[in-house]
């Protein structure tokens, strides 16, 4: 059966992880935002809108307003604190380095990420743990278009 | 308590004795007698059914008729050429929807569903209210997740065209007292009444003649059947005024250049070559809850889900949906207050018990609840009491995972 360790989900499920879930950093509107974006999650209801402010090419600010699972507030929670400073390139291309470590390959992320990576050997919750990346995508190119599905 | 069927009648729980497989409700285990009937009929009768003059052909048109033969006793079907074999509920819904409903329904008619539905009985109405100008009424829910009668009264009348309804909620195993929604539909109006048994023929005993509906949908592989395969029973007036659902090989009678005429039913409704060793594979699955008993199957779903439910009630912060377990089907569905019902599933997975969690096509109930998603166990004939302890055992465990900080 494709049943995961106990130790899988003990390295999933971390403190640092439930943390963001219990107080998810930047779960708030951007009044000023240039650009938001929305996922909804079609397996199990959810929804997510995460919102950017972008200066010139720099992201100055990021937040999100919705609810999810703990992997996918969690991920959003985490994704907001580590946006502000990069460039919209830099943001893209954390995105991709993250959908790329859930997919295995060897990616170095920041510190603020690395309890992502207990996501990994979970490929049923890779959905969950994408959604906040996928709409920040979209939003930083100044998107503000209709909820999408975010298919994993 | 031990299982009704012997669990080493289905492989795949004798291959994973230690699965906890408490998804019946999205779809039931196959016991062995199922996968060999499949299995011998392409060994020993595979030919194209109603086709070829030959032995071969004919061995697979009876495999196939004895099918329907026994599928319509089962389900209390005297008139065996009123049961249409389908790829499931959702195909026999959308086959009445789309073959009926644009030949009967027009603008300023009404349709009838109710908040419970799911999605397969619900949004082909929807779409039909809205090609042909019709009304959708929906029947709202008492705070127990019943289907409200009182409202079902109010909402039919002498414009209404169609009820659909479920037999058996998916998503809290609400059941629904047919006989009553029989009497007030055909007290208030000339409707049409469409049954959704895609949980109800699994689970309950179901004599259609008796119940004086006019449609019911069933699929095969939640009762113990192969995947892509289930039925349409329908009343034969209704059956032979509908329009083909589809063209093809079987379903006519004379091709013309410019005309058709079609075959007589059961085949006008079923175009192309059927789907015969899944139906076959069918037969025995009803031919061995027959041997059970639905009386006995009922029976011990009500004496798990009693047990179960006295369970988690106990535990701090849980909620538990739908009506007691008397007027419910062997479904449990629930939430813990900090622990969404994904990490549930994904934290009860690593326990070996199989749970669905998520909306369980039934977007409109879960508005109603105010969530956007529940836990749900569901039991079967091979459930017994240590899958209902394990289920208890894990929601502990995850519970201390959210808690500790």
């Amino acid at each position: 059966m494709g049943v995961r360790s106990l130790t899988d989900m003990s390295a999933m499920y971390q403190e640092t992880l439930l943390a963001h879930y219990r107080a998810p950093k930047n779960r708030r509107e951007i009044v000023d935002a240039t650009g938001s974006a929305s996922r909804k999650n079609p397996l199990c209801g959810d929804a997510m809108r995460v919102m950017v402010r972008v200066v010139g090419e720099r992201v100055e600010d990021a937040a999100f307003v919705g609810n999810g699972c703990s992997i996918a507030v969690a991920s959003a929670s985490m994704m907001t604190e580590v946006l502000p400073g990069l460039s919209r390139e830099d943001a893209i291309a954390m995105a991709e380095r993250v959908e790329a470590m859930l997919a295995g390959a060897e990616v170095t992320l920041p510190d603020g990420l690395a309890a992502l990576r207990g996501v990994a050997p979970f490929a049923a919750r890779h959905g969950c743990a994408v959604m906040a990346w996928r709409a920040m995508r979209e939003a930083v190119m100044g998107g503000a278009r209709q909820v999408q599905n975010s298919h994993s | 308590m031990s299982s009704l069927a012997p669990r080493s009648d289905f492989p795949l729980l004798v291959r994973n004795p230690s699965l906890h497989y408490l998804d019946s409700a999205a779809t039931s285990q196959k016991p062995k007698v199922v996968l060999d009937a499949v299995r011998e009929f392409y060994e020993t009768a595979n030919a194209n059914p109603h086709r070829g003059a030959y032995a071969l052909s004919a061995a697979a048109t009876d495999a196939y008729h004895q099918a329907r033969v026994d599928i319509a006793q089962f389900l209390g079907v005297r008139d065996t050429d009123c049961l249409i074999f389908t790829r499931g509920t959702t195909e026999s819904v959308n086959v009445v929807a789309s073959s009926w409903g644009h030949a009967n329904v027009k603008p300023g008619d009404e349709i009838v569903v109710t908040a419970l539905e799911h999605h397969a009985n619900f949004v082909p109405w929807q779409q039909l209210a809205l090609s042909t100008g019709a009304t959708l009424r929906i029947v709202e829910l008492t705070e127990l997740q019943e289907i409200d009668l009182d409202h079902l009264r109010d909402v039919v009348g002498p414009r209404t065209k169609v009820v659909a309804i479920t037999h058996v909620s998916n998503a809290v195993g609400a059941i629904t007292p047919l006989d009553e929604v029989v009497r007030i539909v055909r007290t208030h109006s000339s409707a049409v009444i469409f049954v959704d048994g895609a949980q109800g023929a699994p689970h309950l005993p179901v004599a259609f003649d008796a119940l004086d509906i006019d449609f019911y949908a069933f699929s095969g592989h939640k009762m113990l059947g192969p995947m892509g395969i289930g039925g349409l029973i329908g009343k034969r007036a209704l059956l032979e005024a509908m329009p083909p659902y589809q063209f093809g090989g079987d379903m006519i009678e004379w091709v013309q250049d410019f005309d058709s005429t079609w075959n007589v039913l059961p085949h006008k409704l079923e175009a192309g070559t059927p789907n015969a060793a899944d139906a076959v594979g069918l037969g025995a699955a009803v031919r061995y809850l027959a041997a059970l008993d639905m009386a006995k199957v009922r029976a011990h779903e009500v004496a798990l889900l009693e047990r179960t439910e006295a369970r988690l009630r106990a535990l701090p912060e849980c909620t538990v949906y739908g009506p007691p377990p008397s007027r419910r089907s062997g479904v449990i569905s629930f939430s813990l207050m900090d622990v969404h019902p994904h990490d549930l599933a994904t934290i009860l997975d690593q326990h070996g018990v199989c749970v669905r969690a998520g909306h369980h096509c039934a977007q409109p109930l879960m508005r109603r609840l105010g969530v956007s998603a529940t836990a749900r166990a569901s039991f079967y004939v091979y459930s017994e009491q240590k899958d209902a302890d394990a289920l208890a055992t894990a929601l502990v465990a995850a519970q201390s995972l959210f808690a500790s900080a």
